[in-house]
């Protein structure tokens, strides 16, 4: 063996228990979550044991049938996917604006746009709810998801705009010499060499929308509408929560975004392959 | 990666169809809007019996937590669109706004027609008006309480007999509940245990020596600043806390602690003795089945020239929407649900202390000591401290607590605070 | 290359769809919270109380206690932009390295992001809590300090501020980490191949080719570390409700507290205050990464 091989061998040895320690910590939340939700309610508090004395399975479908999820649930996809879907292509779209293309007022314009991110709105929900009862969207899926995709607008051109920046110029001024329209180097020039971007932009913002319940309980009124944060209320009480309901509620809830991730993240690592540059 | 996306979107269009398939939403008479999440089933229960006794379909919608629900009344009211009944969910000058910007409706005849007499005085209190009150509220009655509730100390007889502590006999002075305390801590047990990390908790075991010492004239010199914060007696209150950090009485991390892992602690026996509301008795018994517990009053002191008062009152109440088109039937069921019968059902059911004087006879042996503690309750001040200082009060026992500061620093820096106040409500005059 | 006017008009179609939502939907509860923060308003009544700019003047010369909460958040965003921005760095280059088990990492780290706030800060007071808490459970038994049997890291004001940190920081990187992995994976890999060819180590590496060219992404991770570390609010909420005696208080729970006692406009005043702090913070470090990328 040489020096190299060793050195390598120690370098991974150390990485490995540094991501390790931090992985760690990082998994015991969800351990506990999904022990306790498995558990009964003197038992949470009890027994100090990780893992539960029977395991509860039955906890989920109680949880499921009790909060109502399945209403929810469809409700919560909704808002997520269309929500996020708007967002990614209004944002993406005002993003390679900004980063390539000239017109009145771009800078100050773009300045404004980021400013909303840096000045906090107490009680934000008030002037969007008058908002809403003018335009008649009070209690419509339509106005939640506006206020939805709306709140995305500034932190995704924000996001979008520093990668744009970022790439190469070279193959757009090849392609537009082509022949290539300003929207087509847009369409399939600029948003696939941005993949990872997007990615990271769909996984933030899904998991903004999926976990929003202030504007959804204040802008809607009938049940039906409601997203799945809805659900999770009912097992804190007034004065008694509800322990391994809601954590059997709160694991049901955490999965799709969970699963959002999981799909997502590959188009993170697989952005620009080697080749993609040299074309 | 972008088409995959759109066809995705596209498909999650037709989720609402399938989601809004769900039960057609009842429209009722009369809308309710609520925060208590678990007393739904038996409001359901109650307003489908009076939907078969009158033929009014009423519909109680919860919204809960209940700062999401105080948001949902706040953005309701500016658009002018509440409900028939809900509540501001707020103190009396947040329910004084409500009353002047004529969201809320005066039920003084109503109620001087028999009805406040079923009631506990109480809990009719924080919701009553006077003539001339420093809000500019029109004197009535306002609101309707469902149930009363105050603050108690809890003790655990078992960790009692374990120190050598007579549980029947329980401190009641002062002195005896230091004592008390010190012979838990010497048997290893942290002594007492509440959710002083809330303002408000730690400012209700305050305030209930500040009336012991002060009385109701002198709570009011406080409050118009005719007696200073620096007064001996204050400093006293303030030295209290003072003396739990030192005999050790108090326990580990108190001062950061939120009521629900107050609750908790005690629940699993890790304190002996904690200050609660009469909420506390269910809140244990679904934590710990096992819990050997009772209640006491607060230890009063022995100096005191005046009551020992608790912190107590209405627990929670409903108020009629004004500009509502149902104004009258939604009294109508509100008087309706304060009946003996609906009360009882719902006392049993939720287990809470019945607003219903008549109803309270008849309770639970823990919530009745709660029940007939409601007539030394605290009573409403015609006029409040500010908010700010009564903030700045909450902080300086914590700080108390944690050794930052003395009581005679802490009452120095009250009253400087309440000066400061002072100086910017005249600023603004 | 001169831009026709007829061309800028088509470029404004890109950011059209974004404009109008924005006008309609951020803009106006910005401007109506620029006018709220002239009035006296307890957020109910119809009347309001115009009041000039004695708000601000409150806010700026008589509210020691609001700027000290700024201090305190000062200290957080001080301590993420560091600890939080190294480890999300370092995670990101070490998962980038593609060693074994990177894909699982990659879903490890991104966890407690996606976890509910109600688990996290339960969680985490367990972990602190002075009688019988995780960590205080590993001090004594694993390294015997004794010290720390009794020890409530969240009412010490030695520790409160620092251990709510340590929460936020350890909530935050998993965002650092997947913007920086993004990051990383738009730098092409020929770049690196020619590098090797060259002979050049993993440390030139990182610093003629890696460093350089994130420049960009990592100023907008900072960034947005500034403006989530500033704006904390769940997490103190949830675990010290600004205690002990006020030391975890920063200039949201402190506006918080104003909204809900009836002081509507004072306290969007403060918020605008606020966000011009942010805006100067901001503003520089742009500026800076500006300098650096030159």
């Amino acid at each position: 063996m040489n020096v190299h091989l060793i050195k390598k061998r120690i370098l991974d040895s150390v990485t490995h228990v540094i991501l390790i320690t931090v992985a760690l910590t990082c998994v015991f939340p969800v351990f506990w979550m999904l022990s306790s939700s498995l558990k009964t309610q003197d038992e949470v508090f009890t027994s100090m044991r990780l893992l539960p004395q029977s395991w509860r399975f039955s906890n989920y479908l109680e949880a499921f049938v009790q909060a109502d999820f399945g209403v929810y649930f469809l409700n919560s996809l909704f808002y997520t996917v269309v929500g996020v879907f708007f967002i990614v292509f209004i944002t993406s779209l005002a993003a390679y604006g900004f980063a390539r293309l000239e017109f009145w007022g771009r800078n100050a314009l773009f300045y404004i746009l980021i400013s909303t991110l840096l000045i906090p709105i107490p009680g934000v929900f008030i002037p969007l709810y008058l908002l809403l009862k003018n335009l008649g969207l009070l209690d419509t899926r339509t106005g939640l998801l506006l206020c939805y995709i709306a709140g995305g607008l500034a932190f995704g051109i924000f996001l979008l705009k520093s990668f744009f920046d970022n790439l190469p110029k070279e193959i757009e001024e090849a392609a537009l010499i082509d022949g290539c329209s300003r929207f087509g180097l847009y369409w399939r020039i600029a948003l696939p060499l941005a993949r990872p971007a997007l990615a990271t932009l769909v996984i933030m913002n899904s998991l903004t929308i999926w976990n929003e319940f202030l504007l959804a309980l204040v802008v809607l009124q009938d049940r039906t509408k409601m997203p799945i944060q809805r659900g999770l209320m009912v097992f804190q009480g007034t004065f008694i929560t509800d322990y391994p309901m809601l954590m059997a509620g709160l694991t049901i809830a955490t999965i799709p975004v969970v699963v959002i991730y999981l799909f997502m993240q590959k188009h993170i690592i697989k952005g620009i392959a080697a080749g993609a540059l040299k074309g | 990666m972008f088409k995959k996306l759109l066809v995705v979107a596209l498909f999650a269009c037709l989720l609402p169809m399938v989601a809004g398939c769900g039960r057609p939403r009842v429209r009722g008479d009369i809308t309710v809007w609520h925060w208590m999440t678990d007393r739904q089933a038996a409001f359901d229960a109650l307003t489908q019996k009076y939907y078969e006794k009158t033929g009014l379909r009423v519909v109680f919608e919860v919204f809960a937590p209940e700062d999401v629900y105080r948001s949902r009344i706040q953005a309701a009211a500016s658009g002018r669109l509440l409900p028939d009944i809900f509540s501001p969910q707020g103190d009396r000058r947040e329910l004084a706004a409500f009353i002047n910007a004529g969201f809320i409706a005066n039920l003084t005849e109503y109620m001087n027609d028999g009805w406040k007499d079923m009631l506990f005085e109480r809990a009719l209190q924080p919701m009553t008006f006077e003539e001339d009150n420093q809000w500019g509220a029109p004197a009535g009655i306002y609101g309707v309480p469902l149930d009363v509730n105050s603050l108690m100390l809890y003790f655990n007889k078992d960790l009692f007999r374990r120190a050598g502590l007579d549980p029947y006999n329980p401190p009641q002075t002062w002195t005896e509940f230091i004592e008390a305390g010190r012979a838990l801590r010497a048997a290893g047990i942290q002594p007492f245990v509440s959710g002083f990390g809330e303002g408000w908790l730690i400012n209700a075991f305050a305030t209930s020596y500040k009336w012991n010492l002060f009385g109701r004239e002198g709570v009011l010199g406080l409050i118009d600043g005719t007696i200073p914060y620096t007064d001996p007696r204050y400093v006293r209150v303030l030295q209290l806390f003072e003396e739990m950090r030192n005999h050790r009485i108090l326990a580990s991390g108190i001062v950061t602690m939120v009521n629900k892992d107050a609750e908790r602690v005690f629940a699993t026996e890790r304190a002996a003795m904690a200050f609660n509301g009469s909420w506390g008795i269910n809140v244990y018994n679904s934590m710990n089945p096992n819990l050997n517990f009772s209640v006491m009053p607060l230890p009063r002191l022995e100096e005191g020239r005046y009551p020992m008062l608790k912190f107590g009152g209405e627990g929670s109440s409903l108020f009629v929407n004004e500009q509502s088109p149902k104004r009258d039937e939604s009294i109508a069921f509100l008087r309706w649900l304060t009946e003996p019968e609906q009360q009882a059902f719902l006392a049993r059911e939720t287990l809470n202390i019945p607003s219903n004087k008549e109803v309270a006879e008849d309770l639970p042996p823990l919530l009745k000591i709660f029940s007939e503690h409601m007539a030394y309750a605290i009573e409403p001040l015609p006029r409040v401290e500010a908010w700010q200082v009564v903030n700045f009060i909450n902080i300086n026992l914590q700080s108390i607590i944690i050794g930052e500061r003395t009581p005679e620093v802490a009452a120095r820096e009250i009253q400087a605070e309440k000066n400061r106040q002072a100086a910017r409500a005249a600023r603004r005059g | 290359m001169r831009i026709s006017n007829k061309e800028k008009a088509y470029n404004m179609m890109f950011i059209a769809p974004a404009l109008i939502l924005f006008m309609v939907f951020n803009l106006y509860p910005i401007l109506r919270t620029i006018q709220l923060s002239f009035f006296e308003w307890n957020g109910i009544d119809r009347h309001m109380t115009f009041v000039g700019f004695q708000q601000y003047i409150d806010i700026l010369f008589y509210n020691p206690i609001f700027w000290r909460s700024m201090l305190n958040a000062g200290y957080i965003t001080l301590l993420s932009l560091t600890l939080q921005n190294g480890l999300a760095l370092m995670l990101a280059l070490l998962v980038n390295r593609q060693i074994r088990g990177d894909n699982i990492y990659r879903v490890i780290f991104f966890l407690p992001p996606v976890l509910s706030g109600i688990v996290v800060g339960l969680i985490w007071r367990f972990v602190y809590d002075g009688n019988h808490g995780i960590l205080n459970h590993v001090l004594v038994y694993t390294f015997g300090l004794e010290q720390f049997r009794d020890f409530a890291w969240l009412s010490e004001i030695r520790t409160a501020l620092s251990a709510v940190t340590v929460v936020h920081m350890w909530r935050g990187f998993g965002y650092g980490f997947i913007i920086l992995l993004a990051g990383l994976q738009t730098i092409p890999q020929d770049l690196y191949e020619a590098a090797e060819v060259d002979g050049a180590d993993a440390w030139q590496q990182f610093k003629y080719i890696t460093a350089p060219l994130l420049i960009p992404v990592f100023t907008l991770v900072s960034i947005l570390t500034v403006l989530g570390s500033m704006q904390i609010f769940d997490l103190i909420y949830s675990m010290t409700r600004g205690g002990p005696a006020g030391h975890t208080h920063v200039p949201i729970t402190r506006i918080y507290e104003y909204m809900s006692n009836g002081e509507f406009g004072y306290a969007t005043a403060m918020a605008i205050l606020f966000g011009i702090v942010l805006l100067v913070v901001s503003a520089a470090q742009i500026y800076v990464s500006k300098k650096l990328n030159r």
